[in-house]
């Protein structure tokens, strides 16, 4: 019996395994890899700030588009990736030069800075995706590693452009389309412009399905999202719940207190005596989704004007939470000092729900869920 | 040739830098297995999905070389692609229903949503493939197509007319 031989580079008729369509898909590609890749940035440094970079606690939303584009940019990324794989499937069927020269040792580095780019790509997508269901099913820490991935990415993708850089000028304007007689359009109905347009659909089509988790008013189309801005405790969902953090509500004794030049100790209900504020703000989460929320409470800066420490102070917010990565937080002076950033006692008309972090929780405009720190029972005011 | 130089010299410094930064934050126990994960990604991708785009795309060209199956081809391939990709995604989120950490995770039915969504999706094909190979014919049939314009003009004269009661 024959065995069916490889397909090689030359078994592949469509005329769409061209350089231009290369080009153009790779242009959209790169496009979106790198908004991710600043975006994700962004949020790793709002919750690992170096010393050197002030984020700004304005404008109050910035977060929650930043990470919501995050996360759909990764997500349309993954119809763009599959269709740049398609269009050079064919090289991988290509020979290997041989015998050893020069150029076959450039051939043998181009290839291994695109496996390098194309697993590192697929794999980056797939847990960052899996990371927004929650779901942990790989043997490695997903923060550092996707972080880690992001880097190699950019370096692997500078290094593509620099190994392709003259079939990218070369392709860069319209070239004319030339179509075998074996495939003509009549019959395949595959033209370039066709396929540009299919699969800015895909993406399109992938986009609108899955960006109602950040854009409320798009959230009942979003049926390939794993949240819905409104379903949670107050209209509201929930990352950690308090079942989850050990916390079990308070007793008569709980006292919040604020550790500065003056200490101050307070019951709920003296807290619910000091003057209260409001601000408009957006829960929005490292997984993409966000919903904006009315909360209540008092201002961190009258609480720093009230224990006597100077306007511009950092805090450490101490929560009751047992263990996990964010049991304290710390407000920049310029986070602290803002006044949208609340002690939040209410949200939505309502005290807290104890999954929302009752009987206080912080609430700072532009920063990520992870940081608004829930069921918080002291502050301390370090410098 | 410098620029070519100087962008392969950043992306190697930055890949190192990614390199670096797995060396000291993930552990050898995860360092160890993330290759299989990255060589698992790769195969997905080059043995799996993109063979199947691949295929699906021969067969949708090959049945339209049958008389008349080029009207619909573009339909078709587009409508395979939209529901090929959108299943993609949806997988995971079928897989974990009902599994999330708490009950604001994955609040939807996944499986009716992707069945409505797929639906949607087959039914935009049908009314554009409908819409294409109407406009099709009518370009096929200039006749017809005059017919109707004069028929139109005449419908107008009758409607500018003044009326008797």
């Amino acid at each position: 019996m024959k065995l069916p031989t490889l397909p090689t580079e030359k078994s592949f008729q469509s005329s769409l395994h061209h350089p231009r369509v290369a080009t153009v898909i790779g242009r959209w590609l790169g496009t979106v890899v790198v908004i991710c890749f600043l975006t994700g940035l962004y949020s790793h440094f709002q919750q690992d700030t170096p010393s050197w970079l002030p984020i700004p606690s304005r404008p109050a939303t910035l977060y929650r588009v930043t990470q919501g584009v995050h996360v759909v940019s990764g997500t349309i990324a993954v119809p763009l990736l599959l269709a740049k794989l398609w269009t050079v499937y064919p090289k991988l069927f290509a020979k290997l030069p041989w015998p050893p020269s020069r150029k076959a040792l450039e051939t043998m580095l181009e290839r291994a800075s695109i496996l390098v780019l194309v697993s590192a790509m697929a794999l980056e997508l797939f847990i960052g995706f899996l990371n927004t269901l929650q779901w942990y099913p790989w043997p490695f820490p997903f923060r550092q590693t996707h972080y880690a991935l992001a880097w190699i990415i950019v370096g692997a993708l500078f290094v593509h452009i620099a190994v392709k850089l003259p079939l990218i000028r070369a392709n860069w304007r319209r070239i004319a389309e030339i179509v075998p007689n074996s495939l003509p359009p009549a019959i395949s109905g595959l033209t370039r412009r066709g396929l540009f347009r299919t699969v800015a659909g895909a993406a399109a089509v992938v986009g609108i399905t899955s960006v109602g988790q950040s854009v409320p008013a798009l959230g009942p189309v979003a049926v390939l999202a794993p949240r819905k801005p409104n379903i949670g405790p107050q209209g509201l969902p929930v990352n950690r719940t308090a079942d989850a953090a050990g916390v079990t509500g308070i007793d008569d004794n709980w006292r919040f207190t604020v550790k500065g030049p003056r200490e101050l100790s307070y019951t709920l209900e003296e807290l619910q005596q000091l003057p209260q504020s409001r601000s408009a703000l957006p829960i929005a989460c490292v997984e993409g989704w966000s919903q904006g929320g009315r909360w209540e409470g008092v201002r961190i800066r009258d609480l720093l004007e009230l224990c006597g420490a100077p306007a511009h102070s950092r805090v450490r917010v101490v929560s009751m939470e047992k263990g996990g990565f964010y049991a304290t937080s710390e407000l920049p002076e310029q986070f602290a000092a803002d006044s949208l950033t609340l002690l939040a006692l209410r949200l939505n008309g309502t005290e807290l729900a104890l999954d929302h972090g009752f009987p206080a929780r912080i609430i700072a405009p532009n920063r990520p869920g992870v940081l608004q720190t829930k069921w918080v029972h002291r502050l301390e005011v370090i410098a | 040739m410098k620029t070519r130089m100087g962008l392969a010299g950043v992306g190697v410094l930055l890949g190192l830098w990614g390199v670096w930064k797995l060396a000291t934050t993930v552990d050898l126990h995860g360092l160890v297995r993330l290759p299989l994960w990255l060589g698992g990604a790769v195969l997905a991708d080059d043995f799996f999905l993109v063979p199947l785009t691949v295929t699906a795309g021969w067969l949708v060209t090959r049945w339209a070389s049958r008389p008349d199956g080029h009207r619909t081809v573009g339909a078709i391939r587009t409508t395979l692609l939209y529901v090929g990709i959108t299943s993609l995604i949806a997988v995971p989120l079928m897989l974990r229903q009902g599994k999330g950490v708490n009950p604001t995770i994955l609040p939807r039915d996944y499986l009716r949503d992707w069945l409505l969504l797929e639906a949607t999706i087959i039914a935009a094909g049908i009314v554009g493939y409908l819409i294409a190979s109407r406009s099709a014919g009518n370009a096929l049939r200039p006749a017809t197509s005059a017919v109707v314009a004069r028929a139109w003009r005449g419908l107008r004269r009758v409607r500018r007319a003044p009326r008797y009661e």
